[in-house]
Order: structure tokens, then sequence, then C-alpha cells
């Protein structure tokens, strides 16, 4: 029982972190309706602020209360004045991508900000760092009284602040409805951006506190605080305040337990016990029906929103595809000429690692921009298929070619799995318990070595010749000729359900649910086999992406892409195939771009992929106002300034209206 | 005869609330059957139930002799189409999309195996079948037109048709007047009385516009706090001192 009491205290400081983000992300939420999946990278950014400061001269107790007082809420205002006051408040699909803008980019800034460098973690920020007393028999140092000072002092707080007139009052009226409060008087605006500057210096708090006495500040351990909290504020149904900070407390100390218990150096210890969370968090998702309806507005004023803009294809001019559908085959055929014939060799691999990327994100066409599911695990999926590919090659001896299908199929089974919970969830749930998967997919797959053999990953060969075309080398054209070849196949397959009997059920089924069920569509029959087909694409892309490299390893597809990989296809343009494969082309060669600049702005293989994922992420916050993506977007207007321009030269008239109303 | 609907014994608790309490009532085919009562009366809830979208607590709904698949979109499967108080169109498809997406559902001609076989979304008759509905709605010039551009009239036909395109055996018809004006309510109602004559189709239609009870209806059932309190013909059950108690808290 001692050794109980033992694990479980010593557990409390780590449940007040979970706490502390759990009830930053409840308030942010219920203010403001964006649930912020950058919370974890504000913990970072904040941790690795507060290190560099201390690291500088700063005194440690000065540069904390600069970082959670000063910076942190400078911050949050900043994100509400530039970007979420400026969504409408009923569009949480274009808040929940800026919040995965967030989360995608800050890190990414940060690892540029630091380079290569490691920052090791800084001492707390208050009080000792040595042994400050026992309870029971139980030695507690410095940092773990900080923690649970601090997070009894802010709780505290904060329960007082939310139920004084001034500042609890007008945000509980702003969780209900902001024009509401807005007719009342009260300009919620500031109500909503007091929220962001409180639940930032939870954020900062929560990270700087999680910081100290750590080796070394790393994304990762925030990230898995970030799904610890999701699921403490998960146990409060994502309304409740104290719920959520109990909950945090709860999870830290049964975690604690289960660790203390665990013989350490078993698969159980290394692989189950980091994944606790993540179970809590699965299970809470698919039995409390709170996150069957948590989309559901509940605002009375909801409806005097206008409706978000239509998707792109229903505001193309008709002109503009017919123009695509004509010029795509012959733009394609000299694009790949001009790669076989032109370009050096050692751009070709990064060509053909576009075209498996681009296979991967017509994934995300097919679940998001045709289905409307935010699925953060297309990465898992992926992974799943270039391992399994590997495994058959390496280890079966079956064809590599006929190996990627099977890759294909083993994460189309995956697909299934997913699907089956995620089937009574819409919107942000369906987020979350991707997310959730995709960081099981780590622990439980990308983890175990007979799966993915050591940590430098396994080998995939390529094809090593078809009808005499050489396959194998580093820089072969006709390897890339052949991923062009599948990542155009793969797009057919998209466009013919994008514009199928698919796409307009689909379309159905996330403009209205019930509307749809009321008509006889069989919405569960389709959600399973878009997810099955969306994880086969994607495993069949991640197959081909390990041949490209000729190895796939646990990294290679860890729960960080999928984020990244969603944000960069949704900002390009999630709603046609051309945008996907933009997205993957563009990817693959910024980054091999950027490895020609100057080390110091980021000539580093690191700073190059930084680089490229934050150009390519950052139109996430233009979401709100260009839901169809930048690319289509700017495809249009080109398109419409071409139109324009020969309509008048041919008529010297006025622009017809058909044109004109779809600028 | 066996009626085409029958709600036997059925109850709705919500907590320890009886929404719906005991109702029992029959639609026979191509009857036109009006349910009234006050806001609150359980009216909305047992459509949800005769729909499939929520579970009774007790009793059973059957419909042509048999209790038909819990799931909403199995009973549409079977016949039982609706239109709902507050319209659910989908945002970013045409009129006719609407139709094809309800039609194609019910011909089992929908989902990813038909769009890779045999390509094309929309054969002939398919689309001639969708046209004829809206044709019997008054929207035929609207086919291609996008459906969030419509007037809440319009969207109210467009709803309608879209539960006429699958051909329907028992329309479940939830306020079709709210929102509209005296003429537009009059015109619906006319639409759906011109229905019911060319395709037979039996209508359970909820309603507070005792106009449009009167001029769809054959029969009305009166509601109120979840029980069945009048049934019969609309005069009589208008002049009934407990409707007119339920609707207007005193006795005639």
């Amino acid at each position: 029982m001692a050794e109980f009491f033992s694990f479980a205290l010593l557990s409390v400081p780590y449940g007040c972190a979970f706490s502390l983000v759990a009830v930053g992300l409840v308030l942010t939420y219920r203010a403001t309706g964006v649930f912020n999946f950058g919370f974890a990278a504000e913990a970072y950014a904040a941790a690795v602020t507060y290190a560099e400061l201390y690291q500088h001269g700063v005194n440690r107790s000065v540069a904390a209360i600069l970082v959670v007082l000063v910076f942190a809420p400078i911050f949050g205002a900043t994100l509400d004045f530039a970007f979420f006051s400026r969504v409408p408040p009923g569009n949480r699909t274009a808040k929940t991508v800026m919040a995965l803008g967030i989360m995608v980019i800050l890190p990414q800034l940060v690892l540029l900000g630091i380079g290569e460098n490691t920052v090791l973690g800084p001492p707390t920020p208050f009080g000792t760092q040595g042994l400050v007393g026992y309870v029971g028999s139980v030695p507690f140092d410095g940092q773990q009284v900080c923690q649970l000072a601090a997070t009894a002092v802010v709780l505290t707080v904060l329960a007082i602040a939310l139920r004084t007139r001034r500042f609890g009052l007008p945000v509980r009226a702003a969780v209900e409805s902001p024009k509401l409060l807005e007719l009342s008087g009260v300009d919620s605006r500031w109500v909503l951006r007091a929220a962001w500057m409180v639940s930032t210096a939870l954020a900062a708090l929560a990270g700087v506190l999680y910081s100290a006495g750590e080796a070394q500040v790393q994304y990762v351990d925030y990230n898995l605080v970030l799904v610890a909290a999701i699921a403490a504020a998960a146990l409060g149904g994502l309304r409740s305040l104290p719920l959520a900070a109990l909950g945090g407390i709860l999870l830290g100390v049964i975690w604690g337990v289960v660790q203390g218990y665990v013989p350490p150096d078993t698969v159980w210890f290394v692989a189950l016990v980091p994944s606790l969370p993540f179970f809590v968090l699965l299970l809470l998702l698919v039995f409390n029906p709170t996150f069957r309806h948590l989309e559901d507005s509940t605002d009375p004023m909801a409806a005097v929103e206008p409706p978000p803009p239509a998707p792109a294809l229903a505001r193309r001019p008709p002109v503009m595809d017919r123009t695509i559908r004509m010029l795509r085959w012959p733009l394609l055929g000299i694009a790949v000429v001009a790669v076989v014939v032109l370009v050096p060799h050692k751009w070709t691999n990064s060509l053909t690692a576009g075209a498996s990327l681009s296979i991967i994100f017509l994934s995300i066409t097919l679940l998001t921009g045709l289905a409307g599911q935010l699925s953060l695990a297309q990465a898992l999926f992926a992974g799943i298929g270039a391992f399994t590919t590997a495994q058959l090659s390496n280890n079966f001896g079956v064809p590599i070619l006929i190996a990627a299908l099977g890759g294909a199929l083993v994460a189309g089974v995956g697909g299934w799995l997913a699907a089956l919970p995620a089937l009574r969830l819409r919107g942000l749930p369906v987020a979350l318990l991707t997310l959730c998967l995709a960081l099981l997919g780590d622990n439980l797959l990308f983890n175990t070595s007979w799966i993915v053999g050591s940590s430098n990953g396994i080998n995939v060969a390529r094809p090593s010749s078809f009808f005499g075309v050489n396959f194998s080398s580093y820089d072969s054209e006709g390897f890339f000729v052949l991923c062009v070849v599948v990542m155009v196949a793969v797009a057919g397959v998209v466009n013919l359900l994008l514009h199928g009997t698919t796409g307009r059920a689909l379309t159905a089924v996330d403009a209205s649910p019930v509307g749809a069920a009321s008509g006889g569509v069989p919405v569960r029959r389709l959600t399973i086999s878009v997810f099955i087909l969306s994880a086969a694409i994607a495993g069949l892309g991640g197959a081909f992406y390990a041949m490209t490299y000729g190895n796939v390893d646990p990294t290679t597809f860890n729960s960080l892409y999928g984020p990244v990989f969603l944000v960069v296809v949704v900002t390009v343009g999630a709603s046609t195939v051309e945008g996907a494969i933009t997205a993957g082309m563009a990817y693959a060669l910024i980054n091999q771009a950027f490895t020609y600049l100057p080390v110091h702005v980021g000539g580093t293989q690191l700073g190059a992929a930084s680089l490229t994922i934050v150009l390519l992420s950052v139109g996430a916050f233009t979401y709100a106002s260009h839901p169809e993506g930048i690319f289509e977007y700017v495809k249009r207007r080109i398109a419409t300034t071409v139109f324009r321009a020969v309509e008048h030269h041919q008529h010297r008239g006025p622009v017809p209206a058909a044109v004109e109303e779809h600028v | 005869m066996t009626a085409l609907l029958e709600v036997v014994h059925v109850t709705k608790r919500f907590g320890g609330n009886a929404v719906v309490d005991d109702v029992t009532l029959a639609v026979q085919a191509g009857e036109a059957v009006g349910l009234i009562g006050a806001n609150g009366a359980g009216k909305t809830t047992l459509f949800r139930m005769i729909a499939g979208e929520l579970p009774t607590t007790s009793g059973e709904v059957r419909f042509d002799g048999a209790v038909p698949p819990r799931r909403p979109e199995a009973r549409a499967m079977l016949g039982i189409a609706r239109t709902f108080q507050l319209v659910e169109l989908f945002e970013g498809l045409t009129v006719l999309d609407h139709l094809l997406v309800a039609l194609q559902a019910h011909e089992r001609q929908q989902g990813p195996l038909r769009d890779l076989v045999w390509r094309g979304s929309t054969t002939p008759e398919e689309r001639a079948r969708c046209e004829e509905a809206l044709e019997l709605c008054g929207l035929h010039d609207l086919a291609d037109a996008p459906a969030t551009a419509l007037s809440l009239g319009e969207r109210r036909g467009v709803e309608l048709a879209r539960a006429l395109a699958p051909g329907p055996r028992l329309l479940l018809a939830d306020e079709p007047s709210s929102g509209l004006d005296p003429d537009e309510a009059t015109a619906l109602a006319a639409t759906i009385g011109r229905v019911r004559t060319e395709t037979g189709l039996a209508v359970l239609l909820v309603e507070h516009d005792l106009a449009t009870v009167a001029a769809v209806a054959e029969r009305v059932i009166a509601m109120d706090a979840g029980r069945v309190i009048a049934e019969g013909e609309f005069g009589s059950v208008v002049a009934n001192p407990l409707v007119v108690q339920s609707w207007l808290g005193r006795t005639a």
C-alpha cells in the first residue's frame, strides 16, 4: 500500500501539467469554439524560450514570469487578433484547420530558431532544486513542489476569476453565444481575446513547469502531454473546467501508478504504458455520447451567420473546368518528358518522392476533400503500407510491386479498423480520434522491432527492371515514370469518386447527415468504404515513398507527419486531385530547393524540411476565406483574369456574368 | 386490412420524463393524417421514432405489417420518406443532385463500385425520374440551381421533391409550412394534395397551421403532453374541448 501511495503521490506533479493544459484547452474551446491543437506547440515554444533566456543569463524566475505573463498573453492576443477573430463563429472546420496550422508551424519555427542545438532542460523557475521535504515517506523536490504550488494557485485564481461579474460572467455568456453577448452591449471580441490570452499563458506555464529538470526540451514530449490533457478534458466532455483539472491529476496518478507496477524492459512498459492516455481518450471518444454531438451548434444566434463558402468545384466557372480537362494530359505529358530529358539527375529523385507523396496526399483529397473528415492518421497508414511492403518483399520474397499492393491492402484493413470507431463521430472528434490512433501507431507498431527492424529501419528495394527499363538506380527516370503512372491511376480513381455518385452522396452526408440518412444514403457503408480506400491509397503512397529512398524507418511516417500532411494538402487544395498533386510535388521540390540555401538560413536538412512545412502550411490561416485552398484560389483568379481578357479582346464588351460571379 | 403504418403503445422517455406516452395510431395506405398539438406535445419525437432516428423506450413501430430495421436509411429504403421542420438541404449540391442522391441510394446505385466500374454518375432514366419529381413539385426550372441560392419556399419544395424522387409509400412531413407566408403555405398544401392524387402516397403531417392540415389531411390526431387526446375528422377534433384546452389553456 505504501508503494501505491508513493507512485501516486509522485505522479501528482505530472498530473498538474495535464491539468493546466486540459483547463486551457477547455477554456479556449468553450469560450472561442477553437480546439487548440497548437497548445503543445505553444507550451514547447514557451519552454524553449524560457530555457534560452536562462541560458543567456536571465534570472530563472524573471525568465518564467516574462514567458508566462508577458510573451504568452501577447502571442495569444495576436493569434486571436490576426487570425481567429476573423473567422465566423459557426465555421468550426476553419478554426480546427487554423489550430492545426499552429500545431504544425510553431514547432518548425522553433526548430529553425534553435537549429541543431540541443536545448537543455532549465531549472525550476522558483525555489530550490533539491529535496524540500517528505509526505509520509515520499520525498518531494523543489521542482515538484513548484509544479504543485503553481497549479494550485493558478487554478484557484482562475476559478475565482470565472465567478466574477467583470470577467467570468461575460466569458460564460460568450461560451453560449458571442452574438447574444454583443446584443447585450458587451464587446465579445475582448472577452474572447482575454480567453485566448489566459489559455496561452496556461500553455506557457505548463511548458515552463514541465521542462524544468528534463534532460532535454523536445517537442515530442509536449505532444504526449497534449494528448493526455485532451483525455483529461474529455473526462469532462470538453465542457467542465473543474472536471478537466481533476481529470488531469487523476490521469497523471493512474499513469504513474501503472508505470510504477509494470516491470521495466518489457513490451508492456515500452509500448503500452506510454499509450495509456491514448487508450483513455479512445474509449472516451467512442463511448461518451457527448462527442457524437460535440459539433452541433447550441448558439441560438447561429442562424444569423452567413453560410460557409461553397466548395471549390461548385464555384469554378464551367469554362475553367473545360480548360483543365483539355490541358491536363498534354501538360502532364510535357512535364514527364521534360523531367526525363532535361532535369538533372539529382532532382529526379526529388520529383519521384513528390509523385509518391502526391499519392499519399490524394488519400487526404478523398477523406477530407470529399468526405469532410479531418484525419491526422494518414501518415500512419502510409507507414503501415511501407513497412508491410518491406516485410513482404524482404522476408517472404514477394515481388516488390505485388508487395506494394499488399501494403495497400493491409493499410486498407487499418482504415477499416479506424472507420469503426469513427462512424458515430464527425468533425473535431474524428480529428482527435485519428490523432490518437496515429500516436498509438507510433507506440505499438513503429516501436516494435519485428515490424520496423532496427532503429535504422528496413531497406526497401525498387523493382529491378520492367520491359527493359531500369528502375533500380537512385536517380532512375524509369522509376520516376512508374511513380507518375501510379499517381495518375490513383488520381483517376479519386477523380471518378469525386465526380461520381460517391462524391455526391458524401457531400450530402457532410452537409446534413440526418438529411442524407432520411434519403436512404448508406452513411455507414460509404464512410467505411472511403476510410478503407483512403487508407489503402496512403499505404500505396507510403510503399512508393519507401522505394524512392530505398528505406523506411520508424520516423519516416511518425505521428508528427499526420497533421503536417493534412495541413499542407488543405492549404494547397483538398477538394481537387490537382491540389493534392501540386502539394506533393511542391513539398518535395521546395524541400530540395531549400537545401541550397546558406546554412544559417536553413541549409541543413532539418532547416530545409522545417522551412518547407512552414511555407506550405502558412496558408492554413486563410482557410476561412479560401476553404478550397490557395492553389485552387490562385488558379481560379488566373483563369478568370485570362478569360476576362479574352472576352474583352473578342467582344470589346462587358465580362459575362457566368465568369464574373465566380471571381 | 393491415395498416401501412402502425404505432403500437409507443413510449419515449428522456430521463424520467415521458415525452411520448403510450401512443397508438395507424395510417392506411394512401391516407393523409394530420398530427396536431401544442409545442412540446411530442409530435416531432414521435416522428423521429417512426423515421428511425430515435429508439422507442417501449412499444413498437410497424411498417407494412412488420417491424422495420432501426436505422433511418434502412427505413427510407422501405419507402418511409420525410421532410424536416428546419430544412435539411445539402450545401454544395444542385437541386437535381439532391434528388439523385436519394434516388440512387434507393436504387442501390451509389458508391465506389458503381463509380469505378460503370463510371458516369447519372443515367438518362435517373435524370428523367428526378425531373418528373421536380415537375410534380413545380421546381422543373430550378434543376441546375444551387440549393443554397433558393428561397425558403423553394427549399421546402426541394426537400419534398427529394423525399418523393425514390417513390416512397409514406411521407412524414414535419411542419412543412413553418416559416412560409399564407400564399406559400397554401401552394405547398396544394402540391402535397396533387402528389397524393397522382402517386397514391400516404402522408403523416405534423403541422401547426390548421389551414394546411384542413387542406391536406382526411383524418386528424391531436396530442398533448405525449398522449393522444382526440382523433377523427378535422372539424370534430379542433372542436374537441380537450384539444381547445390543450391549445388555448381554457375550455371552449
